[in-house]
């Protein structure tokens, strides 16, 4: 228990939803302070991993830990630490991106005094809507909010799935800014995209995902050209 | 720091409440809903007012159930729109937290509704709860409050379920009944003065459900969101 | 990776089960329908009772073992509780159907109603309420670890709120009237019903056996059908 040098370790992850198993035997090391990005098409498995690291879905077998603490019984110390940020963006609609931002802090442990939510609003480009409902944002705005409850809190490990989707390039290059100065800070990121690019080229590893296993984890440069063209898995006889 | 208990509860009970009253058109849409099933038993009974008064007790709270059933998904169906649960269990603390702010949620909106509801009610059936008013409220609200307590639980175990609108119903009425009775009687001793001075057996037996399913609900609920 | 082995019943012992318990159903029915005389006041009707007692102790024990069988899920996640519990609910809707309708067919003659409230009958009507909840939530969930849960869990607070209905229908009638009188017997009476009450509880172990046969199969023909190794679903 307590802080190591490893940001993530699994130890033959495997996770069963229904009767697929989604995740089958993924093992890897994710040191602190690196980033991490997850490649493979759709359904090979990567919000599920996403979504397990940040103790949403608990592992069918094996046995994992996230900043020293183990997945299965110290999930809440994990979940203090972590910060998911879903392909949705868990915003409310109906609630200005004020309020949004308070709940989030409220509910994040965070001071919510009126000052730090209009920086953090600042930090993404929002803070001239702040009193408009989140409804009434483009999708790009929205993710950019969504990036600012994230920022609120204190995080050691930043999760991001697809967070490129729907953001122009200047939305773009704000997810590459966060993800720079959360490493520069001392974070670990781990990133899921189906979208390679600029993104892969700049992480310390990549992890290629198949149908629900490990298909390859290592250095950008070691990837080969099919791992980023995988083919869709034919399902036997 | 983590957030406490009662801070958590507090910000999903204000986020929940905020969403509501932002949304005022389905509020409205649930006391007219009331008001019409208050209507259809004038109808289906007859403009005896002696029955209707009679009846008015039990009348009240079926209006209460059915309208009460209908609004209790809506707290769990605004975080779906939201992107699901997973926003909510992905911050640390007490996940029970989730349970208390929308159980304190529904049971504010059932008590607004039934601010606007018993007037209208006794206007329609010729109550008059102004002779034991304390005691008719007491009895309101403890019977409003046995009913959020199963009814948000089961809300939230049949947002996943396919045919929840009818899930919902067939799981919540059979474990409403003392509920059901309690409120139903101990109003109707109440409006009709309680001259027997029986209100006091309902009122323990609405206390006793309150109590135990609070306890079994809030400890059971984190089974209901394990993934 | 297959889900665990479920342990089975041995089948001898089953067949065993089965002939002890036909014989003693059969030792039952006949005393109940032609050694003991008619009752006095009721009439052939009252032999109704002697299945309408034991269907009626069989629907309660049977809410008590879905109760237990989830609990136990709950704590300790082996399917083998699951599958109990789904037996017990199956035989025990069957058997709490049965004691309504042989209840409000005891009643007709009896009283000159169909229904009549008695704290018992609601109870029993609420209760199969409670048992028809159970099963169509196990119908509507695919997932088996959702579904037996979830199932577990209407199990439990089922049984919690049985005895509450119980006393709050109880109260509500003593308001409203008194209750009807129990159905005292006399006697020789007294033996027969013990005899089938017996003899059904002997028929509840049996059923409960050969159903969990079934289900533990129907589990793994759901697990072989539904599980491939590229971990598609068919």
């Amino acid at each position: 228990m307590g802080d190591s040098s490893v940001a993530v370790r699994l130890d033959k992850i495997s996770k069963r939803l229904g009767w697929t198993w989604a995740l089958r035997e993924i093992g890897l090391e994710v040191e602190r302070g690196s980033s991490v990005v997850l490649i493979g098409p759709n359904g090979a498995g990567k919000t599920t991993l996403l979504r397990l690291v940040a103790t949403l879905l608990k592992p069918t077998t094996g046995t994992g830990e996230v900043m020293g603490f183990s997945l299965q019984e110290d999930a809440d110390a994990i979940r203090y630490r972590t910060g998911l940020l879903s392909a949705h963006g868990h915003l409310y609609g109906d609630l200005n991106a004020l309020e949004n931002l308070r709940f989030a802090a409220w509910m994040g442990g965070v001071s919510v005094d009126e000052a730090r939510l209009r920086a953090a609003l600042a930090k993404v480009g929002l803070d001239h809507v702040s009193k408009q409902r989140a409804r009434e944002f483009s999708s790009g705005m929205q993710k950019r909010l969504a990036f600012a409850t994230l920022l609120m809190r204190r995080l050691d490990l930043v999760l991001l799935d697809e967070p490129y989707a729907s953001l122009d390039s200047d939305g773009i290059r704000m997810v590459d800014d966060f993800v720079d100065e959360w490493r520069a800070g001392g974070g670990t990121v781990l990133l899921a995209t189906h979208r390679r690019g600029l993104a892969v080229r700049k992480a310390d590893r990549v992890a290629v995902l198949q149908a629900g296993r490990l298909h390859r984890y290592c250095r950008p440069d070691e990837l080969e050209p099919a791992d980023l063209d995988p083919q869709p898995v034919v399902p036997a006889g | 720091m983590k957030s406490s208990l009662a801070l958590r509860t507090w910000a999903i009970l204000w986020k929940d409440l905020l969403i509501e009253l932002r949304t005022k058109q389905s509020f409205s849409a649930m006391v007219f809903f009331a008001a019409l099933v208050l209507f259809l038993f004038g109808f289906a009974i007859g403009p005896d007012t002696a029955t209707l008064s009679r009846l008015g007790g039990g009348l009240l709270w079926i209006a209460i159930a059915f309208t009460g059933m209908l609004s209790l998904g809506r707290t769990f169906q605004s975080e779906e729109v939201a992107g699901g649960l997973d926003g909510l269990r992905m911050y640390p603390g007490e996940i029970r937290a989730i349970y208390l702010g929308k159980l304190l949620a529904n049971f504010s909106m059932l008590v607004v509704l039934e601010v606007v509801l018993v007037p209208v009610a006794a206007v329609l059936l010729q109550l008059e709860p102004w002779g034991r008013f304390p005691l008719f409220v007491g009895i309101t609200l403890l019977g409003t409050f046995g009913f959020s307590v199963i009814g948000t639980f089961y809300a939230s175990l049949t947002q996943h379920l396919r045919a929840r609108e009818l899930m919902l119903p067939l799981l919540l009425f059979p474990a409403l009944v003392p509920v059901f009775l309690g409120a139903v009687n101990g109003t109707t001793l109440a409006l009709a003065g309680d001259p027997l001075d029986r209100i006091g057996g309902w009122i323990r037996l609405l206390i006793s459900f309150d109590i135990i399913f609070f306890v079994v609900c809030v400890w059971i609920y984190p089974l209901v969101l394990e993934e | 990776m297959t889900i665990t082995d479920l342990p089975q019943p041995n089948p001898g012992r089953a067949r065993l089960l089965g002939t002890a318990t036909l014989l003693v159903v059969a030792a039952g029915s006949a005393a109940g329908l032609f050694l003991v005389p008619a009752d006095a006041l009721q009439g052939e009707v009252q032999r109704l009772l002697y299945v309408h007692v034991p269907a009626a102790w069989l629907a309660m024990l049977s809410f008590f073992v879905v109760f237990v069988m989830s609990v136990l899920y709950l704590i300790q996640r082996d399917p083998k509780w699951d599958l109990l519990a789904v037996s017990a609910a199956e035989i025990g809707i069957v058997f709490t159907a049965l004691a309504l309708v042989l209840g409000s067919l005891w009643g007709k003659p009896t009283w000159g109603v169909w229904w009549t409230w008695d704290p018992r009958l609601t109870t029993t009507a609420i209760m199969l309420m409670i048992y028809v909840g159970y099963l169509t939530v196990r119908s509507f969930a695919d997932d088996p670890d959702k579904r037996a849960r979830w199932s577990a869990i209407i199990g439990i607070i089922g049984f919690v709120d049985v005895p509450i209905v119980y006393l709050s229908v109880l109260w509500w009638r003593t308001l409203h009237q008194p209750p009807s009188s129990p159905r005292s017997m006399a006697g020789e009476f007294v033996y027969v019903l013990l005899l089938n009450v017996a003899a059904f509880t002997l028929l509840y172990v049996y059923l409960m056996l050969r159903r969990y046969r079934l289900a533990v199969a129907e589990r793994h023909v759901e697990e072989l059908r539904l599980t491939r190794d590229d971990g598609r679903i068919t």
